[in-house]
């Protein structure tokens, strides 16, 4: 019994305590501006918000020094191992990359949310922290979290996927001149089925406005790891192909140069499922398969994707000791 | 009879001059000064008559005395034990009022022929200050012999008393002794006029009276008077002055009044043709030397002490720096007038008991900032306190 | 696109309301439903290609020929500048008068032009430092012309270069610097802030003497002003035309260019940028930025929160140039002017109530003393008036100020003197000028550090006076909330702690439930009295 009243002792005094101390509701409704939001005055047309999002994201602060510093220890210190762990990537064709001066535009394929970061790591000096990435500013810029996430993990600008908007084309290309490279997925989003997407225009105009070169790169096996769709991941082995530079000849339609740094990559696909001299063959015969697959229904091009994969082994292995 | 006596204990007088530099008023509590039972003084000589104060004044002299930073000049002419106490109004024993002149001139101290200065009438010059019957003693106030105000009882010299008019407050009254002071330099300074402006530095009761007898004295000229509390700068004003203001600003107004340049030390060019310093530090002179117009005169009314100025600029400018202490009959005489006319009364702010000597004399030594002008004591019998 | 001044009806949803107080801000709510907040336009667009706009206003000028034209080898050329006081606060640079008179030098550099004085045009205002000058014409133009003594102060008490040239109808003496007179051509290059400036009283004031300047600056002019911003109703500008015109037939071709600016005071940088936006259109950036500032302001001394607001230029657009006749030139410039200030108000209040901001014309690296803030409230706000002034007859102003009882020593020295001799003596314009006027004006002294310092001109003080001389024979009281109170009280004011302390008090005076405006100034606003 006297436990009990001692127990209705402490309960009572905690009530009485809290019936002192007044709700938080009441102390944010005490508080007057400026420690609360204004209201508006009733005969007052309200400013129509400034629009800070989408296309309209200032990402400057991203290319100044404090946040390229916080960006190498993120891209050395998280991006490297997570990549590293996840990814196992196997990266071939850098020598390709020995001649290059000045800045550059990375293409590659896009499967996976993880490109990007297997990518920037992939990278050479002094590209890997000399680089921004051109991402679809209705995915990654559309609320102010993930636009200074984007801004600060990636280096991104946000570019508009379905045309290219000249706001951002000018700022992609501004940052080109001033020395920076680009990484740019020319699909234009992450592939729905395994399958590549047709190349759009917006890397191909950008390098003959710019006069830069176009580096191919392919990525094989980041689709299996985490897909579009999925968001747990499965580590898997990758691997990175980068191609050897093209430039656009003199005259060169964009649309055109397109196509080139498109069946680039596919070359490069080729070459990295099968061996680079039989990939240069069908290259130079005009067989290289398609990046986009067999234009047949669902299933067949899921089949066809397939073919070619290791069926994982279900049988236990033996603990590694 | 009570009263309060300052003895020579050099220990307790260092001790005052410590506790004074601390704070103004605060050498009362430690130093030489006690309310003492003292046996009824002895007349000096025949014709001495004795006075019982009904109110005596506190004055600045004695406040420098009490907290220890009078000069070491005075040694030589007071004597101890002494009472101080020089602003008196007292009771004869006829029971008629009068006002002390407390300063103790040939007549007084028995020496016959006078001195050149006392049968001049200038007795406030008295060439043979220290010697004759008396003990030592510049005035009343100072010497043993004589007694105080600041008691029950003293004893005085015929020469020293001035009836007081039936209708003369004994407040009032007790203001005619600093008032003579204030006639005297006025007096003086009327006597080189007439002048266009004169400056009078400080507002305390001296600087006051100063400024009323000045202004019936040298009708003529513009007084700009220094107050540095709001009730000083009102009764300045009310007593006569033309412009008031505070003691920072006095350089800038004499300019600007005068037109004159300031040098880069804040010497003017020109500036007042006579400046009467009421409060006698070294601040003040200094202010006085750089406001004054070349060939101009400094009148320190108020004691100075020992200071250090740059008279580069006396030199310089041909001013003249003259003292001007205490009063002559005639003075006093015509204080008794002025007394009445302007109701001096009023500048008596508060008065204390024997018994609350300390408290009084704290008051007194910060009564401006504590919204006064004179303290005094009241020695009146409680029944006839008022009067 | 942006947006112009309005009119607010307060009402219960109004948050409260940004208040100017010298270094330091209030946010004050006021009654609803009785309460109007008159709030300036945004910035007008600014021009794009300045340079290109003053080339082009020197090749086409109003109602004169070309510049070039204008120019010929072994010519006196003298151009004049607004000194200091201009604009406020001062343009970030470089400054328009930098560029216009790059342009115009480099035309006279062209025609062959030797002979070129620059004078800063600042009649009885202190002289502008070697730093004040350099920021107004560049170090390119400073460097080029002060080493040889060719780019100076006007000097209104310099007997040798002073140049009588007549009277006016009215019996007003024409008096202006001899340079400037004698000179083949006489350039004068103003920034218009408000629309009080420019026209003829550029060089009519601007050069001239106290002995020419007292006609106009006086109390009789000042009262009969109403307002002093509407040229077309002022009393001082009428007098300047007239002045003007004993100029122009005394031979002196003056080819004028007038320069405006928008209403871009505070930038876009934060915190500075929160001052000029509207209460309810607050982010929470900017409510962070505006409560860390005050914070940090009711932290620093006085002195450091001076030097901290004195520093600040503002990033104003450039809206207009022109060029050419004093008069033509002179109408278009109160048009862009208006176009940026004015805003439509239905009426009169009872009571006014203003922020004064920490700056006026006359403090500009200084210290802005209560003789100041009586000048920028009762002169330069209360008459930012086009029509009838804001407030009624017999009604309240209210202000807020801390109005610190504190003089900058060396720029104001004769203000001192003022506060301290004639204010204590009288607060009435009339009696104040007849009674000390002369003393000041003739101050020897005074016009020494005029003239070797870097003082204002002894009789200064009494023209800010005489500024707000309208408003004090208008106005019933006049009450400074936060300010010192013996100051406001030397200054004839009545000192409240709080607004709503002054409300009260003012009903005194206009009566219950009075209708109050605010005038929401800086940036500037003026109100177009129906």
């Amino acid at each position: 019994m006297g436990h009990e009243k001692g127990l209705e002792k402490v309960a009572s005094s905690v009530r009485a305590a809290r019936a002192k101390v007044p709700p938080v509701r009441a102390l944010v409704a005490q508080t007057t501006f400026p420690y609360r939001a204004p209201t508006t005055p009733l005969t007052v047309e309200p400013k129509p918000a400034e629009q800070k999002l989408l296309g309209h994201y200032d990402s400057g602060w991203a290319r100044k020094l404090p946040a390229r510093y916080a960006r190498f220890f993120l891209t050395e210190g998280v991006v490297r191992p997570v990549i590293a762990g996840l990814a196992q990537p196997e990266r071939r064709g850098l020598d390709r990359l020995a001649d290059l001066d000045g800045p550059v535009i990375f293409a590659a394929n896009h499967h996976s949310h993880l490109d990007a970061g297997l990518l920037i790591t992939s990278l050479p000096e002094p590209h890997r922290h000399q680089v921004f990435a051109a991402a679809a500013a209705d995915y990654f810029f559309d609320t102010r979290v993930k636009a200074t996430a984007s801004a600060l993990v990636l280096n991104a600008i946000p570019i508009e996927r379905t045309k290219v908007g000249r706001r951002s084309a000018d700022e992609a290309a501004g940052l080109i001149d001033d020395g920076w490279s680009m990484i740019i997925f020319p699909e234009g989003g992450r592939s729905p089925d395994g399958w590549g997407q047709p190349f759009r225009g917006g890397a191909a105009y950008l390098a003959i406005r710019c006069g830069v070169p176009v580096v191919p790169i392919h990525l094989a096996g980041t689709g299996r790891i985490l897909p579009k769709g999925k968001n747990r991941p499965k580590p898997q082995r990758t691997v990175v192909t980068f191609g050897s530079p093209i430039r656009a000849d003199e005259g060169e339609r964009s649309q055109a140069f397109s196509d080139r740094i498109e069946s680039a990559v596919a070359a490069l696909a080729d070459e990295a499922t099968t061996d680079w001299y039989s990939a240069r063959r069908r290259a130079a015969a005009g067989e290289t398969p398609a990046l986009a697959g067999p234009q047949s229904g669902a299933w067949r091009r899921t089949w066809a994707l397939t073919a070619n994969r290791k069926r994982p082994s279900t049988a236990k292995r033996w603990p590694e000791l | 009879m009570k009263a309060l006596r300052f003895s020579r204990k050099p220990g307790r007088y260092v001790a005052a001059g410590v506790a004074g530099r601390l704070a103004a008023g605060k050498g009362a509590s430690v130093g030489p000064l006690k309310l003492v039972d003292v046996d009824d003084l002895k007349l000096p000589a025949d014709d001495w008559v004795r006075l019982r104060p009904r109110l005596a004044g506190i004055c600045g002299s004695d406040l420098a005395t009490i907290d220890g930073h009078s000069s070491r000049y005075f040694e030589p002419i007071v004597s101890f034990p002494f009472t101080p106490g020089h602003e008196v109004v007292g009771d004869l024993e006829d029971g008629s009022r009068a006002v002390l002149i407390p300063i103790l001139s040939c007549v007084t101290r028995g020496i016959d022929p006078m001195c050149g200065a006392c049968s001049a009438g200038r007795t406030n010059r008295c060439g043979r200050i220290a010697f004759g019957h008396l003990e030592p003693g510049l005035q009343t106030g100072f010497c043993a012999d004589t007694g105080g105000g600041w008691s029950g009882e003293l004893v005085a010299h015929p020469s020293q008393l001035l009836p007081v008019p039936e209708d003369l407050s004994d407040e009032a009254a007790v203001m005619v002794e600093p008032l003579a002071c204030a006639v005297h330099a006025a007096r003086k300074v009327a006597a080189s006029g007439p002048h266009q402006r004169i400056a009078v530095i400080g507002s305390g009761t001296l600087g006051l009276l100063t400024i009323a007898a000045l202004r019936s004295e040298d009708p003529f000229g513009t007084i700009i008077a220094t107050g540095k509390y709001p009730h000083q700068q009102g009764l300045a004003k009310a007593l006569g002055a033309d412009q008031v203001v505070s003691p920072r600003t006095l350089p800038r107004v004499v300019r600007s009044l005068t037109g004159a340049f300031v040098l880069d030390g804040g010497q003017l060019t020109d500036g007042v043709e006579v400046v009467v310093d009421c409060v006698g530090s070294e601040a003040s002179l200094t202010q006085a030397l750089q406001v004054v117009a070349p060939g101009g005169q400094i009148v320190v009314v108020g004691m100075p002490g020992h200071t250090a100025l740059d008279l580069t600029s006396l030199w310089h400018r041909e001013s003249t720096i003259s003292g001007c202490y205490a009063y002559t009959r005639s003075d006093f005489e015509r204080a008794l007038e002025l007394a009445q006319e302007h109701d001096l009364g009023r500048l008596v702010s508060a008065t204390y008991p024997l018994s609350r000597s300390t408290e009084a004399i704290e008051h007194a030594a910060n009564a401006g900032a504590r919204g006064a002008v004179k303290i005094a004591f009241d020695l009146r019998k409680p029944a006839k306190a008022k009067r | 696109m942006p947006r112009p001044g309005f009119v607010l009806d307060v009402d219960k949803s109004t948050p409260p309301i940004l208040f100017h107080h010298g270094e330091g801000f209030r946010l004050e709510k006021l009654p609803a439903d009785r309460t109007r907040v008159i709030y300036p336009g945004e910035p007008l667009d600014a021009l794009d290609d300045v340079d290109a706009e003053i080339q082009r206003a020197l090749l086409d000028p109003l109602d004169m020929d070309p510049l070039p034209t204008l120019l010929t080898p072994g010519m006196k050329l003298t151009i004049a500048f607004d000194d200091v006081s201009l604009p406020l606060p001062p343009m970030k640079r470089p400054d328009i008068r930098q560029r216009v008179i790059e342009a115009v030098l480099d035309m006279a550099a062209t025609a062959g032009v030797d002979d070129v004085h620059l004078i800063a045009a600042l009649a009885l205002h202190r002289r502008m430092t070697e730093d004040e000058l350099r920021h107004a014409v560049g170090d390119r133009v400073y460097d080029a012309f002060a080493p040889q003594g060719a780019l100076y102060n006007h000097d209104a008490e310099d007997p040798d270069n002073l140049a009588f040239l007549g009277e006016t109808k009215h019996g007003e003496e024409v008096e202006i610097n001899k340079r400037a007179a004698e000179s083949d051509l006489l350039i004068y290059v103003n920034i218009n802030i408000v629309s009080m400036d420019g026209g003829h009283k550029s060089t009519a004031t601007g050069l001239a003497s106290y002995r020419s300047i007292k006609h106009h600056h006086n109390v009789h002019t000042m009262e009969h002003s109403k307002s002093f911003m509407d040229r077309h109703n002022s009393e001082l500008h009428h007098s300047n035309w007239r002045m003007g015109k004993v100029i122009a037939d005394a031979g002196v071709k003056v080819f004028q260019i007038e320069t405006t600016i928008n209403n871009d005071t505070f930038g876009d940088a934060l915190p500075m940028s929160v001052l000029a936006k509207r209460e309810w259109e607050w982010s929470g950036k900017d409510r962070v930025a505006f409560v860390g500032m005050q914070q940090g302001l009711k932290r620093l001394p006085a002195s450091t929160k001076r030097k901290i607001f004195q520093g600040h230029r503002a990033p104003y657009g450039v809206t207009s140039v022109s060029a050419g006749a004093i008069e033509p030139v002179h109408e278009k410039t109160l048009q862009h002017c208006f176009d940026q200030h004015l805003v439509e108000v239905e009426g009169q209040t009872d009571i006014l109530t203003m922020g004064l901001p920490y700056i006026c014309p006359y403090n500009v690296n200084s210290i802005m003393n209560p003789i100041l803030v009586m000048c920028l409230g009762l002169g330069y706000f209360f008459n930012m008036y086009r029509g009838k002034p804001l407030v009624r007859e017999g009604g309240v102003l209210i202000m807020t100020h801390p109005t610190p009882w504190e003089f900058h020593p060396v720029h104001h020295p004769s203000y001192i003197d003022f506060f301290e001799q004639v204010l204590a003596d009288t607060t009435d314009p009339k009696e104040i000028e007849q009674k000390w006027e002369k003393q000041f004006a003739e101050d020897e002294w005074y016009r020494h550090l005029y003239r070797t310092s870097y003082a204002y001109h002894g009789v200064h003080p009494f023209y800010m006076w005489y500024w707000g001389s309208h408003a004090l024979k208008h106005l019933g009281r006049v009450i400074i909330v936060g300010g010192d109170k013996r100051a406001v009280h030397r200054l004839g004011f009545k000192a409240a702690s709080t607004l709503n302390d002054a409300f009260e008090m003012a009903e005194d005076v206009v009566g219950r439930h009075p209708t109050i405006t605010h005038l929401k100034n800086p940036p500037i606003v003026m109100a177009d009295v129906k």
